[in-house]
């Protein structure tokens, strides 16, 4: 939830587009002059909440800041590509790479705080600033943030003065705020089966999208049964996913062909998919060698490794996997020790999602076989040196046509090998209060257009309210 | 009577230092780790190692725990991984809150528990015992989960009386104190009636009628005050259920005390605040437990401290 947040109160370089694509945000113009540097020309008269104009200056203070040892800004880890930041002079910055790096502007969506920001670990306390339409005035942990406007941004008429995003912990009762109307907004926070009970209350609107959160079943190529094909195709022609999409999403997501939703301007569309199909599922099995007894069990049995979460869900599978003979166990742990254990590769099969995916580059972090526990997050050690070539080529290729088509490989590839079974993209669900205007939805769940939100009706204090987890 | 308080109050310090023991043990054993949890597994290795060297999670167990108990004898309870602020002033900015959740909710346990105890204790197998007793058994029945939003649609969002969440004047802690003191007030109410019938059978209720005292004075005067010793005893007792319903209940009303943190730390193997946190509850269970005692001095006129 904070980087919803952050992209309310900072502005970076380049931002994430609709499609997966970066946009300029804060710079005007970016050139390319060889494969390993990007120049960032930025825009004049941006200016922090205080009214000082941010400049390259301020920008190379960022960067510098979070690449500081001391500062174990979690954001380290993304710039590991960095070779060096520098500002020729004030409204331009130079990137650049150690080697060619297709995804290097991914580097400049990092908010730009003012010159003298102290580190979050010298822990004054104090909010940062940002140059974004909002500032932070007021903030308790585990109960609220208040935003309020930044004076010196161009904002539209009509948009909200201030919002108070509260934490409410409790799925049920972020429901019951919404209805009372104590809450205006919530998104992508709000449990499916609610939804029908809030859609019939006259004054809430619920807008669904299509997102790009993508569910996916990981198998560990480290169990020797797993590694072959056949089972994996067996388990995918298992699962009924259009059942699970209507009865547990409620129709709230679409059949997934890949780790790239449809919107993102590398997506392949035309790739093996796995309908559901028992008797194939029982096909493949027969032929892998592990023949039906007589009580239908193939003598294979697999441990599923969930959070509370996702039980139900493994529950299903369960049922599902055992009309074709494929006995699951479910190991269900509280979600720290179930996410240490995913993390080090400890799993037969786990169903997880990733979030706002927006570059391709994704599928080299996820399968490229040097990035195994504890070096990535390729957590169920896949290897195929086919897969490594075309993630390294996707990785390091600049030039946009050719990149798209290296990535339409490693997808056709993805769903024929089956490292993941492709599951669902979840649909982004946003609940508001009917008095707000202009919610504009964006695929990976960006909440930016609160910033443009306009109040048909404004009570006395002018302020919508926005419940967060 | 203060030598036996200071005693009591020096007994406290094997009891902190079992809990702090067990549950030092307990949060270091269980899988997950707390650098991971803040620099994502992304983290590069060099960040990961830094981080443990700079919060001493890389020294062996032993020492950490040695070092932990070494603050804790002056008073220290370390700083939090996560908040990057000391334990002992999250707590100190959250129990306030806790105790005015867990103390309404007792306060509302006894209010409910007096009149329906004595309905049913006063006339047992009634229609009024029957009805007392009903609403005991689905009041122990319903889970604070299931209550508290029950209570908020019906007073919050139907009836428009009450706030739905937070922690603000009186009003905000109604519904949480009723969600809390609601299994409470019907196990003490069984236990309010349980006792009333076993006074009504005493010599001396016998005694007190016979010499011409109604029924209903000699039930106030005389077996109320009996009755009453065991049901201070399981006010303590039940003080420790009671706190632990406030972990739950501070969840569903976003009601800002330690229960939150402790939550919200236990995700994210924020140790010295799982461990200030336990502590807290388990000292202000022991000392709840002191003061059971010393109210039960003042029913009992048998229980002389000295």
């Amino acid at each position: 939830m904070s980087s919803r947040i952050n992209e309310l109160i900072f502005d970076s370089l380049v931002r994430n587009g609709r499609n997966g694509q970066f946009v300029g945000r804060l710079a005007q113009s970016i050139e390319h002059p060889s494969p390993t540097k990007t120049v960032y020309h930025l825009n004049h008269g941006v200016r922090f909440s205080d009214g000082r104009e941010l400049t390259a200056r301020d920008v190379l203070f960022t960067y510098n800041s979070i690449l500081a040892p001391e500062s174990m800004s979690p954001k380290r880890a993304s710039l590991e590509e960095l070779k060096s930041i520098e500002a020729p002079d004030d409204y331009t910055v130079v990137i650049t790479v150690a080697h060619p790096y297709a995804p290097a502007v991914e580097i400049a969506t990092e908010g730009i705080v003012p010159v003298g920001t102290p580190l979050p670990a010298q822990g004054t306390g104090a909010a940062p600033m940002g140059s974004g339409p909002f500032k932070m005035v007021a903030y308790s942990r585990d109960e609220f943030l208040r935003l309020e406007r930044n004076p010196y941004y161009p904002h539209p008429p009509g948009a909200a003065q201030s919002i108070l995003f509260k934490i409410v912990p409790d799925p049920t009762v972020r429901a019951l705020e919404l209805a009372e109307g104590v809450c205006d907004f919530a998104g992508n926070n709000i449990q499916n089966d609610v939804l029908p009970w809030l859609a019939a209350d006259r004054s809430i609107e619920i807008s669904k999208t299509p997102g790009n959160t993508y569910r996916y079943l990981s198998f560990n190529f480290r169990n020797p049964r797993l590694r072959d094909l056949r089972v994996r195709r067996a388990i995918a022609y298992a699962i009924d996913r259009n059942a699970i999409v209507s009865t547990v999403l409620l129709g709230n997501g679409r059949m997934a062909t890949g780790m790239l939703s449809p919107e993102s301007w590398a997506y392949e569309g035309n790739v093996t998919t796995y309908s559901y199909d028992p008797r194939k599922a029982r096909q493949l099995l027969d032929e892998a060698g592990y023949p039906a007894a007589k009580d239908g069990t193939r003598g294979l049995r697999f441990e599923f490794k969930t959070s509370p979460e996702g039980a139900r869900i493994g529950e299903i599978f369960q049922a599902m996997l055992q009309r074709v003979g494929i006995e699951l166990t479910i190991r269900t742990l509280e979600f720290a020790t179930y996410y240490a254990d995913i993390q080090a590769g400890n799993f037969d099969l786990t169903s997880l999602q990733w979030v706002g995916i927006n570059d391709p580059n994704q599928y080299y972090r996820v399968f490229d076989s040097k990035k195994t526990p504890p070096h990535g997050e390729n957590r169920g050690y896949y290897s195929n040196p086919e897969m490594d070539r075309l993630v390294e080529a996707g990785k390091t290729t600049i030039d946009p046509d050719a990149r798209k088509r290296i990535y339409a490989q490693v997808q056709q590839l993805a769903a024929d090998d089956l490292p993941y079974v492709s599951l669902w993209w979840v649909d982004n669900v946003a609940v508001m209060n009917r008095r707000l205007a202009g919610f504009e939805a964006y695929p990976n769940g960006s909440l930016r257009s609160l910033a443009t939100l306009k109040l048909a009706a404004p009570d006395s204090s002018g302020q919508p309210v926005a419940s967060i987890q | 009577m203060i030598n036996r308080l200071v005693r009591r109050l020096f007994a406290l310090i094997p009891v902190a230092v079992g809990v702090a023991t067990l549950t030092f043990a307990i949060i270091h054993l269980v899988p997950g780790d707390p650098v991971v949890a803040m620099l994502g597994e992304t983290a590069a290795p060099s960040d990961v190692v830094g981080m443990r060297h700079s919060l001493g999670l890389d020294r062996s167990l032993l020492e950490q725990y040695a070092a932990f108990l070494g603050g804790l004898a002056v008073g220290n309870l370390g700083e939090s991984i996560s908040y990057r602020k000391p334990v002992s002033q999250l707590i100190a900015e959250r129990f306030p809150a806790t105790i005015e959740l867990a103390a309404a909710g007792m306060l509302v346990a006894i209010l409910l528990a007096f009149p329906l105890g004595l309905i049913a204790g006063s006339n047992p197998g009634g229609a009024g015992d029957l009805s007392a007793m009903g609403f005991a058994i689905v009041g122990i029945s319903v889970p604070h989960i299931y209550l508290g939003p029950l209570l908020m649609i019906l007073f919050s969002l139907d009836l428009r009386w009450l706030p739905l969440t937070g922690r603000g004047g009186l009003d905000h802690l109604v519904l949480p104190a009723a969600t809390l003191g609601t299994a409470l007030a019907a196990i003490l109410a069984r236990m309010l009636r349980q006792s009333l019938i076993r006074v009504r059978e005493s010599d001396y209720m016998r005694t007190a009628l016979s010499k011409g005292l109604s029924a209903r004075a000699a039930l106030f005067r005389h077996g109320l005050k009996n009755a009453l010793t065991s049901i201070v005893t399981i006010v303590g007792l039940q003080m420790g259920a009671l706190l632990s319903g406030t972990l739950i209940t501070e969840i569903i009303f976003s009601w800002p005390g330690i229960g939150r943190l402790l939550i919200t730390a236990i995700g994210a193997r924020d140790y010295p605040v799982v461990e200030g946190c336990v502590l807290t509850f388990a000292m202000t269970y022991v000392v709840v437990n002191i003061a059971t005692d010393l109210v039960y001095a003042l029913v009992d006129p048998r229980v002389r401290i000295s």
